[in-house]
Order: structure tokens, then sequence, then C-alpha cells
């Protein structure tokens, strides 16, 4: 395979490389090596398993369920789409996703502008009320968050997940865009300011086209979460219309069984628009997180 | 005092007080009020009025909360079923915590220098974690399959066959074998944090101990840990939170079974709240899950802070 020949690429590499032949520090090479590949295999295989069996049919797999298909078969990935109800769950988790993302970054990028930059009385208190919100679990809230979405008769609607999906990210998005706005000089409005403009004018005309960094990183979050989300919808839309991928994939996974290209064609479809994405924008992805857990 | 009569000059007699403090912090209210609106409607008061269901004896349908006082946390100490929980919640935020850190360190330090295809690796290390529980567990379920999972192949083909078994329907390993699933995906988000940590460690300081003859162990430990005792926290801080609001993956694979061999707080509490409709009981197990992850944060965040003082 190509990881055998890549270890022996950089096996000579680094064999040429090292100025002064030193066996220690060659079997060291070699050592670190084998772990880094070990664990490649361990987080990669998997993925291939899936991805490889969506286009093999049943019997196939169970021939041999390592084999890389012999031919590309659609078949699965197509009744997936269709007789699996795939084409509804994608377009369910486009929608609560263009919602929650759209609602919770204009929320949080306004109140973290408001919480950094503007005067506020009580801004401390309002600050650790939201700094709460970080540690609170789900649990904690969901039992009356449910009757409260039941007594509004938003349960079993788009609402009953986009609304708490919406709130219960705030926090998060909130303390993002705070530190971002901090790493801003406030001076930067003031020339807007003696022009006249209003706060909101400041705001729009100077500091949010600056702010497009930091809002891009939290749109990529806010959409995987969405996309990812699993509780919330589980327990607040149970028909079938309104599940979204990850709802649908379980339950998905219950009906088909024992029809493994099939299983493993709609594990692929839920997976495909978050691990493209990362794939594309790894690099942010990953500035995003450590940013995110180093500062806060 | 002399602040006032500074300023009061420059402002016209006409305006109330109140009114000139409106004007001041207008803006910041009208930006911050959006959110604080929803966050207190759909968080702040959700959040207190499960502390109020913990109180009453609520099946969810009545109109009428009849109020318990501390009957269900009576309750809640004899329930065997809830040790049994919590003591699984335990076992899950100790393992799933000291793992994937341990595993995390270890490829972070390895990958320190940046050795040809770092970005390789690092790109498949993190995979993982853009995945969502549903696919995690499901793909899981195929690995762990008694009759096709690749981990019994895999065992048979080694000549452990003994060892082969259906390993999230026994209830001896079914914790255990949802764990590593969780920690699977977890390690590649401990490992980035902890490559961007180690860019801040100080390779002259390493150097110095090597000359010193300290081994690669002590280095670690005395030097490179210290060092880093800032990023482990929080990442200790972030797993701990997740690990005692444990819900997803463990509903996914396993449901809490097989008889209750993966029950954890949150399983319970779904299925006290949502299956069984015991709506006051089920909210005093919510209570507990709060509590001890309020606990368990609050308690990190001033060990964190005593160490940087």
């Amino acid at each position: 395979m190509a990881v055998t020949s890549a270890t022996r690429g950089t096996f000579a590499e680094t064999r040429m490389a090292s100025r002064g032949f030193s066996l220690g520090r060659l079997t060291g090479r070699v050592g670190t090596y084998a772990i880094l590949i070990a664990f490649l295999v361990i987080f990669l295989l998997p993925f291939i398993w899936i991805w490889s069996s969506a286009f093999k049919t049943s019997q196939e797999i169970g021939r041999n369920p390592f084999a890389l298909p012999t031919e590309l078969r659609w078949g699965n990935l197509v009744e997936a789409w269709t007789v699996g109800h795939f084409s509804e769950y994608m377009l369910n988790s486009a929608i609560y996703c263009a919602a929650i993302v759209a609602g919770s970054v204009a929320f949080a990028c306004l109140a973290g502008y408001g919480l950094s930059m503007l005067p506020l009385p009580g801004r401390e208190t309002v600050l650790v009320l939201f700094l709460l919100g970080l540690t609170v679990p789900f649990q904690s809230v969901m039992i009356p968050m449910y009757y409260l979405l039941r007594d509004t008769h938003l349960l079993e609607t788009y609402w009953a997940f986009i609304i708490p999906g919406i709130a219960i990210r705030l926090p998060f998005g909130i303390f993002l865009m705070r530190g971002f706005f901090r790493g801003l000089p406030p001076e930067l409005g003031d020339a807007a300011r003696t022009d006249g403009a209003n706060e909101w004018g400041v705001f729009r005309q100077v500091f949010l086209p600056l702010s497009w960094p930091g809002l891009a990183t939290l749109i990529l979050f806010q959409f995987m979460w969405a996309w990812n989300e699993f509780a919330m919808p589980l327990i607040f839309v149970q028909r079938d219309a309104l599940r979204p991928v990850s709802l649908g994939t379980m339950f998905f996974f219950g009906r088909f069984t024992a029809d493994r290209g099939m299983i493993a064609a709609g594990v692929t479809l839920s997976m495909i628009p978050v691990v493209l994405l990362y794939l594309i924008l790894q690099r942010r992805f990953i500035e995003g997180i450590t940013a995110g857990a180093l500062k806060s | 005092m002399t602040g006032t009569t500074l300023v009061a000059p420059f402002v016209a007699p006409s305006i109330s007080p109140a009114r000139r403090s409106w004007r001041r912090y207008r803006a910041g209210i009208l930006f911050v009020l959006p959110a604080l609106i929803l966050y207190l409607i759909f968080m702040v008061y959700p959040f207190f009025r499960s502390i109020y269901f913990s109180f009453t004896s609520w099946n969810g349908v009545t109109a009428v909360k009849e109020w318990v006082g501390l009957a269900n946390y009576r309750e809640l100490i004899g329930d065997n079923l809830f040790w049994l929980s919590l003591q699984h919640t335990v076992i899950w935020v100790i393992v799933g915590t000291i793992a994937p850190i341990a595993i995390g360190m270890l490829l972070a330090i390895l990958l320190w220098s940046r050795p040809k295809g770092f970005t390789l690796f690092r790109t498949f290390y993190f995979m993982p974690q853009v995945l969502s529980a549903v696919v995690i567990g499901i793909i899981w379920n195929w690995i762990y399959n008694p009759i096709f999972g690749i981990l019994n192949e895999s065992l048979d083909a080694i000549g452990l066959k003994d060892i082969s078994r259906g390993w999230i329907g026994d209830p001896d390993v079914a914790l255990y074998a949802v764990l590593v699933a969780a920690i699977w995906a977890t390690i590649g988000l401990c490992f980035v944090i902890f490559l961007a940590g180690l860019q801040n460690v100080s390779k002259d300081l390493l150097e110095a101990a090597t000359i010193d003859g300290a081994n690669v162990w002590q280095r670690f430990w005395n030097v490179t840990v210290p060092q880093m005792a800032s990023v482990i926290n929080v990442v200790i801080a972030l797993l701990l939170i997740w690990g005692f609001s444990v819900f997803d993956i463990i509903f996914v694979m396993t449901g809490g079974g097989p008889a209750n061999a993966t029950e954890v707080l949150a399983t319970y509490t779904y299925k006290e709240a949502f299956t069984q409709n015991n709506v006051g009981y089920a909210s005093t197990l919510s209570v507990v899950i709060t509590v001890i992850s309020l606990i368990a944060s609050v308690t990190f965040i001033r060990l964190r802070e005593r160490q940087e003082a």
C-alpha cells in the first residue's frame, strides 16, 4: 500500500539528511514513524472501510469486508437517497443549519460587539451569565425546554430545534466574537463617530467588515455543530418528515440493519458535507479550535 | 465629586439623569438585548425550572405540579440504578479524560518538530472530530459486530479467537467498548490543542536538561509538562464537562444496555423524563448532573487561577 512506500521514502531521506550517521537516532526516527503510521491507520481505516463498502453489494462485503470495490456501484447511494429518505433528511438538515447558523451568528456577533466595545451597565454580570452557559450541559435544561416548546406549540415543528439550537450555542459564539473584537483597537471607530455616524453605523461600516475572520470561524463551527447535533432533535422533533440527517441516519440504521452496503451508503451521505468542509478548510478548523481553547 | 462638578456644565439642564444614562448605554443595551432575551427564555428560565421540577412529583400531564419537597432526593439515595449510572459516569470521565490526553500528548510530541508528512498526519488524526456521534456509533458498532466486525476478524487472524466476543453485547466490556469509540474520536482534539501549546514550550530549556543528563521521561515530566500546564488544564476542563453529560454516543451504540451495563446519568435521565414520564424524578437527576459538572469545572477554574497566581 501507499503507506509502506511512504515509510521507505522517509526512511531513506532521514538517513541522508542526518549529518553523521547515528544508529540510535535512526532507530528513533523509524520508531517514531512506526507509531505515527499505526495511528494513521487507526484513524483512517474506519473511513476507508465505510466509504468503500458504500460502493459494494452486501454479498461482496460478506465475502471480503476489506477488499476495495472492484467497480463503483452507485446503487446503494441512490437507494439510500430515495428509499432511505436521505434526500429529505439532507434538506431538513440544510434548513436547520441555515437558520441556526444565521441566528446564532447574528445574535452572538451583536452581543459580542456590545460586550466588548460599548459602555453597558452590569456588563460583568451579563458576561458571567453567558460564561456559565458554557459549562451547563443540555441535560440541565432539556426537560423544562421540552415543556416550554410544548406549551408554545412549537414542538414537532422546525422551530423546536432551531430556537433552542440558537440559544444553547450563544455562549460559545459570544465568547468567540467578544475575544475577536477585543483584539481590535476601539479607536478605529472614532473617525466615523466624528463624521456623525451613530453606533450602528460605526459597527456596520468599521467593525463588521473587519470581523470576517472571526465570523468565518464561528459560521464553520456553528454549522458543524448544527449538522451533527443529535439529542435536541431526538427529543423535540420526532416526526420522520422533520428529522435532520443525524437523527435520520440512526433510524435508517435500525431499518436496514441487515443491508450492509445500504448502511455504509447512508453513513457516507450523512458525513460527506462536514468531512468535505473539513478537508477544504482544515487549517481554519484547526486554528479555530486551538484559538478557542487557548484563549478562553 | 470633582467629576460631577466638572461634567455638569456640559449637560443641558433639561435632561434628566435617567435619560442621560439611557443615551449613554442605549447602543450597548440594544446590541446585547436580542441575545440576552433569547438566552433568558430558553436557557436561564429552563435551568431554574429544572430545579423547581425536582421538588415536584409531576408526570408531565397534569395541570397541577404537586410539591413533594425533598422526596425525590431521598428516593435518589436509595435508587440502585442511580448509583450504578453514577459509577459508570465516573469511570467514563476518568478513562475518557486520561486516555485521549495521554495519546494526544504522545502524538503531539512525536510531531513537534514537524517531520515529513506532518500535514497528512494532522489532517487525518483530527478528522474523526468532525463526525456526529451517530456516525461514530454506527462505524464502531460495525467494528464490534460479533459476526462480521473487523475487531473479531483481526483477533481470529492473529490467533486470539478466545478473546473475540460481541463487544457491546457483553455487559462486562460494553462500557469500555463504547469508551474506546469515544476516545478514538476525541484524541484528535487533544492532539491539535497540545500541538499548538507545544509552540510555547522552550526548546532551550529542553536542551539544557538534556545536557544535564535528564532522560526522555524526565525531560517530558519535569520540563515540558509544567510549561504546558495551562493548556492541559483547558483540555481537562473541556473533557470533564463533556464527560459528565455524555449521552449521544452511548444512546446510539447501546441505549444504556445490555442490562444497564452502559447506563450513565444522562441516559438514565432521558429515560425517566421521556419514556417513563417521571418528570419530577428526572429533573432531580438532571440537577445532579448540573451540580457535578459545575463543581468539576469551577474547581478546575479555581485550580488554574491558583496555578497562574
